[in-house]
């Protein structure tokens, strides 16, 4: 046998090596095993346990015998087999598939408890079953329900009350028993569980936690940085998701109570017609009693189709508190915005936050105002079954209000709303001059007489609808002629160049109005000249669009009488008082100028086309248009003969309100298609009616209950004007 | 003569016990624990030399005084735990090792903080005291302890007993870390610490060390559900668990079924509690295995056999869903009942089974154990041999192969491949090449081994698609 002399080359594992049996090498003993040329691979076991006496033994044996040998095997501690119980405690029923078994995600979890009644549980369930069914099952499932309920402190019996749905005694015996158990009990739960790690990491020696999560740092193998990224934002997403579901039940609930309110009411009238209890009488006498929380006997539907608005009628008159500075919040009207209550959460904490609380003394008068606002928006939304309302953070886009926006607090019990009481009970004239209130003085032109107190709001179609509010200035506004502030146009420029700090003037009139309310007609009117306090008054007519305004009249007629409980209000919208009859005026004139030399301008460069065949058309493009124009106009293309129906009227306003966009730049002529422009989003607000303004900046809001301009007007006004132009 | 009541942790003496043959022994064991249940004193010892799974309690008439050893003076070089063998590292442990890095507690520290826990003392009545004795003299004795940790061995078994006489003053150690409880964790995940485990119609005594909730590791036998693993401490609540849980079968999808035996694929993350359930138990049979960590990154392989009560849990095996380092196997066990009947085999044939759907080349998770070792060297042994000895040659010329070739059929990793050659000593230097020698004996030994090799892996009965774990959100 030759001594290894060379040096051998590695093992190659790319290169094929020839197999020889034991026979085909004659020189077999020339063959060297040069093993350690290879390098020797490790067993893969750690270094101590490789030496351990009965592997070893094992090993050799393997090498000798090249099998097992029983009595070289590796001993192990002993099994018993064959427990005499077995087939008793399982059941031989089970029948295979044809198939493999494919089990469905999420069918594994049935509801039934962790928690195994032992036999001490069931001496107790063979007590409790002398006076009482309690099956052990259900045992189990109060224990269980309890066991859960409870961290390091156990759940009181008020708490178990809540939790379990049984009878008194049977709830006290198993909670006694269960508490006196759970306090004989060595592990920290009845039913034991794995230790689980604590997150301040004093657990992390602990040798019986086991299964720690692994979020710390989580297993990022390659191709996976963003594991953790995306896991948070799982997280995130099931947090919300949960939250959904929350809000969604919550919806159910108030969707039952609406239904269960609907059929109390339709039962109440039945009951009032089988008794001909027409007059009331009867009702008034049963209701009496239950004045705190008195019922009306139907829901109010408003014309417009909104269905929820029976807080203001169902809010009684006699809880009408005496809180003094309530009255800011009382006559703030409740509006409902389908959209509001799925934005609750909002992203951004804000600086001025903090909604003020109710009975603060209204230091800003307007923001109070808008809390409470937001408060009864919450409220007419139906939630008063959930007192505690979450908090509520609304995104500043959607809301013009700025830092006064009205923010539910969490854990606050927000009020309802008190409804009509403001009316009833006129608190002072501070409030005409809140600019969140959108209540201001209103005069009528046709029949020319002062309304009033009132507040506008856009009703169905475009029409301009007056809810009328009593105050003790009633009497005197009545014999006070309309006409009794000229406008003036010098008033109007300067108007017009400070609508924005309009707003906030007026905020600051008030509290002389409101420490002395009595004296406060003549100083009223001298503010209203002045320009502090709101006051309202449609435009003059045009000798041609009188039969229209007629109509429109009428309508605000009709709406008058219901004014106190069609209660439909943008809230939110704090410009709302800001223009005055002066601007209005004055961008009427301005359009009416406009218009003309627009329609001039047409008719010259598209040769003489009557003007009521194209106007329906742009008119259909253009969704909302300063309000009177617009209700003429809806109505109209309404009608299948549209061209027939269009009046001279009619057509005058919509061509005026399609010229007025680029009127208010001041620079008609500068640029655009036919020296028009394209209109810019807030100017609108001078001389279109203020809520018009205001939600076309606050165009990206989804339509919410009462029916609005649609939000678009500005960006639609150049494609309506398209067939204008260029047809 | 010592008297019997100043044995503390960490003296030697030859134990008793009863070899497989039933002869007695008395091999040299280590007191790991001392514990007085009515009566008497009861000694947890570990037999030197041999697997922790034999340790045991011992009564004192087992104990063999006349060549107690007390633990020595000097050699308490406190010793680094979990060294690193011969294995490659895995990602999971270095984590735990890393947790546990302060290591070297002295070993006085390592009293304290035995002592600080109260859980433990139970487990070492006598223990507090000394402490407290030791503090209120102001001196310290260098109480050594049972030499956790795997380099016990190194301490030497033939040493005299030179400082037996415990009680020689000498500094406290105030190095090293106070607080590492590792020493504590050893002392107690090196114990057993369940008795018995009743799963289905088997009684199981546990190996190792295995976390079950603490207040159950008190108990005579800790009851299993045999279908969905959980643990109850009573037959009673057995009883009432049956009648609420409707499993016949591992909670995940069948993927292979011949005969009688099926496997099953639950994933950790979907099933956590089957998954936990399922480790605890492999966790008192697997020494190494870590529950450190949840389960979510691994996938397992059940293997059942079907009978009329359902789909009885014969053996598993887990799976990373990722592994940067080539495993296709994390864990492997065939619980106590069924081994040597040649599942384990079976369940390492379907491990390389999948990885060759995957197309992948796969071995085991380090370290194995001394069963892991033998069985894959068995495993490997036969499958390679069998490719070797089917080789044909063609055209007259002698059959030849590649180690890459044998990997790329057998789904086993190259490295495993050329131990495998080596181990078998299969690999020979002749005329200037290396070439592969059957022996005789090797070529019989197969022939016998092959013979009693039943169960087999069909692949036409395996319906698996492997997912791409890589991609997002699937795990």
């Amino acid at each position: 046998m030759s001594k290894l002399s060379f040096r051998a080359r590695a093992l190659d594992a790319a290169k094929p090596l020839p197999i020889y049996r034991n026979g085909d090498i004659p020189d077999l003993n020339d063959c060297v095993s040069i093993n350690r040329a290879v390098p020797q691979m490790p067993t893969g076991m750690e270094k101590e346990e490789e030496s351990e006496h009965h592997l070893q033994r094992a090993i050799c044996a393997q090498q000798v015998f090249r099998e097992k040998r029983d009595s070289m095997v590796i001993p192990v501690p002993e099994v018993e087999g064959s427990i005499t119980y077995y087939d008793r405690l399982y059941k031989g029923d089970f029948r295979q598939t044809k198939q493999l078994i494919h089990i469905q995600p999420f069918g594994l979890d049935n509801e039934q408890p962790d928690y195994d009644m032992d036999s001490e549980d069931e001496m107790l369930l063979n007590r409790l079953n002398r006076k009482m069914e309690l099956k052990p099952l259900q045992f189990e499932v109060m224990v269980d329900r309890l066991e859960k309920a409870s961290g390091n402190q156990l759940v009181t019996l008020q708490e178990a009350k809540l939790l379990l749905n049984e009878d008194d005694y049977l709830l006290k015996s198993v909670y006694d028993y269960w508490v006196r158990k759970r306090k004989n009990c060595r592990g920290p739960s009845l039913t034991p569980q794995v230790k689980q790690e604590k997150r301040d990491g004093s657990t992390n020696n602990d040798a019986y936690v086991a299964f720690r999560r692994r979020t710390e740092k989580m297993q990022t193998r390659k191709n996976r940085k963003n594991d953790e990224a995306s896991y948070e934002k799982m997280l995130k997403l099931r947090r919300e998701f949960s939250r959904t579901v929350t809000i969604l039940e919550m919806i159910k609930k108030r969707e039952k109570s609406k239904r269960e309110l609907l059929h109390l009411t339709l039962e109440v009238v039945e009951k009032r017609y089988q008794m001909g209890d027409f007059s009331g009488e009867v009702l008034k006498e049963v209701s009496a009693p239950l004045a705190e929380k008195a019922v009306f006997p139907a829901p109010v539907c408003l014309p417009n189709g909104n269905r929820h608005k029976m807080e203001s009628k169902i809010k009684t008159h006699k809880q009408q508190p005496s809180h003094p500075t309530r009255h800011l919040s009382a006559h703030s009207e409740p509006r409902f915005d389908f959209t509001r209550p799925h934005r609750k959460y909002g992203r951004r904490p804000r600086l001025d936050a903090a909604p003020r609380p109710p009975g603060r003394p209204p230091q800003r008068p307007h923001a109070i105002a808008d809390g409470d606002i937001k408060q009864y928006d919450f409220h007419s939304s139906g939630e008063e079954d959930s007192p505690l309302s979450p908090s509520s953070e609304p995104d500043e886009e959607n809301d013009p209000d700025g830092a006064f926006i009205f923010r539910r607090r969490d854990g606050c019990h927000y009020l309802a709303p008190l409804g009509e009481q403001r009316w009833c009970s006129p608190p002072g004239l501070a409030w005409l001059a809140d600019p969140g209130q959108r209540n201001s003085l209103t005069a009528l032109s046709v029949p020319r007489r002062w309304v009033g107190v009132s507040h506008r709001r856009l009703g169905r179609g475009g029409r301009i609808v007056l809810d009328r509010t009593s105050s003790d200035l009633d009497r005197a506004l009545r014999l006070l002629d309309p006409d009794v502030f000229c406008p003036s146009t010098a008033s109007v420029t300067h108007h017009h160049m400070h609508t924005d700090t309009h707003v906030n003037a007026a905020t600051h009139t008030p509290p002389a109005a409101r420490t002395n309310p009595q004296c406060s007609l003549a100083q009223l009117l001298s503010n209203i000249q002045a320009c502090r306090v709101r006051y309202f008054r449609p435009r003059p007519l045009h000798e041609n669009g009188k039969e229209g305004s007629k109509k429109d009249a009428l309508q605000h007629d009709d709406r008058k009488g219901r004014g106190t409980f069609a209660v439909a209000n943008n809230s939110r919208t704090s410009l709302s008082g800001g223009i005055t009859e002066e601007q209005f005026q004055s961008h009427q004139q301005q359009l009416e100028q406009m218009k003309q030399q627009q329609i001039a301008q047409s008719i010259h460069q598209q040769g003489v086309q009557p003007q009521g065949l194209q106007l329906p058309q742009t008119m259909q493009h253009i969704p909302a248009l300063p309000e009177r124009s617009h209700s003429h106009v809806t109505t109209m293309v309404s009608t299948d003969s549209v061209s027939k129906t269009l009046d001279s009227a009619s057509a005058h306003f919509a061509a005026s309100a399609v010229v007025s966009a680029p009127n208010q730049e001041s620079k008609p002529h500068r640029a655009g298609i036919n020296g028009i422009l394209p209109c810019q989003g807030p100017r609108q607000t001078k001389f279109g009616r203020p809520a018009a303004g205001a939600s076309s900046t606050s165009s990206v809001r989804p339509s919410g209950g009462p029916p609005r301009p649609a939000p678009g007007v500005p960006q639609s006004l150049p494609h309506g004007l398209g067939p204008l132009s260029s047809g | 003569l010592t008297s019997v009541v100043e044995l503390v942790e960490g003296c030697r003496l030859p134990v008793l016990r009863k070899n497989q043959e039933n002869e007695d022994e008395w091999p040299l064991a280590e007191i790991l624990s001392v514990k007085e249940v009515p009566g008497k004193k009861l000694y947890y010892v570990h037999y030197i030399d041999f697997n922790k799974r034999l340790d045991e309690w011992v009564t004192p008439d087992r104990l063999d005084m006349k060549k107690l050893q007390f633990p020595k003076k000097e050699a308490k070089t406190p010793t680094k735990n979990g060294l690193p063998g011969s294995r490659p590292s895995s990602p999971d442990r270095d984590v735990v090792r890393d947790h546990t890095g302060s290591l070297l507690p002295t070993t006085f520290c390592a009293y304290l903080s035995t002592a600080q826990c109260p859980r433990s003392t139970n487990l070492h009545p006598t223990l507090t005291l000394k402490i407290v004795r030791c503090q209120m003299n102001g001196t310290t004795r260098r109480l050594v302890p049972s030499q956790p940790g795997r380099k016990r061995k190194n301490c030497g078994t033939d040493e005299d007993s030179q400082d037996s006489l415990d009680g020689i003053p000498s500094a406290p150690r105030m190095t090293g870390s106070l607080v590492s409880d590792r020493s504590h964790d050893d002392i107690v995940t090196r114990m057993k610490n369940i008795d018995c485990i009743e799963l289905g119609r088997h009684r199981l005594k546990p190996w190792y060390f295995s976390p079950y909730p603490q207040e159950l590791t008190t108990l005579p036998i800790l009851y299993l559900c045999e279908f969905c693993l959980k643990y109850l401490k009573s037959l009673k609540c057995l009883q009432r668990h049956l009648t609420k849980c409707n499993l016949r079968h591992p909670p995940g999808n069948e993927i292979y079924r011949k005969g009688t035996i099926s496997f099953f694929e639950i994933d950790g993350r979907k099933n956590k509690t089957y998954s936990q359930n399922l480790c605890l138990l492999a966790k008192c049979f697997l020494d190494h295995k870590t529950l450190y960590y949840d389960t979510d990154p691994f996938l397992f392989y059940v293997m059942t056999e079907y009978d009329s009560k359902g789909f009885h849990i014969v053996g598993y095996f887990s799976k990373e869903k990722e592994s940067t380092e080539d495993y296709n196997v994390a864990c492997i066990l065939t619980l106590p009942p069924y081994q040597r009947r040649g599942y384990g085999k079976l369940l390492i044939e379907f491990s390389y089974e999948l990885s060759k759907v995957e197309g992948k080349t796969g071995t085991p998770e380090k370290p194995l154990s001394d069963l892991g070792l033998l069985s894959y060297r068995s495993y490997w042994s036969q499958t390679i041999l069998e490719i070797l000895m089917d080789l044909k040659s063609d055209n007259g010329e002698r059959p030849q192969i590649t180690i890459n070739e044998i990997s790329e059929i057998t789904s086993v990793k190259k490295e495993d491949v050329i131990s495998t050659l080596q181990y078998l000593n299969l690999i020979n230097y002749y005329k200037g090449q290396y070439i592969l020698t059957l022996s005789e004996d090797i070529v019989d030994g197969h022939e016998r081994a092959m013979q009693k090799r039943h169960l087999r892996i069909d692949p036409k009965c395996l319906h698996f698609t492997p997912k791409d774990w890589s991609k997002r959100g699937k795990w």
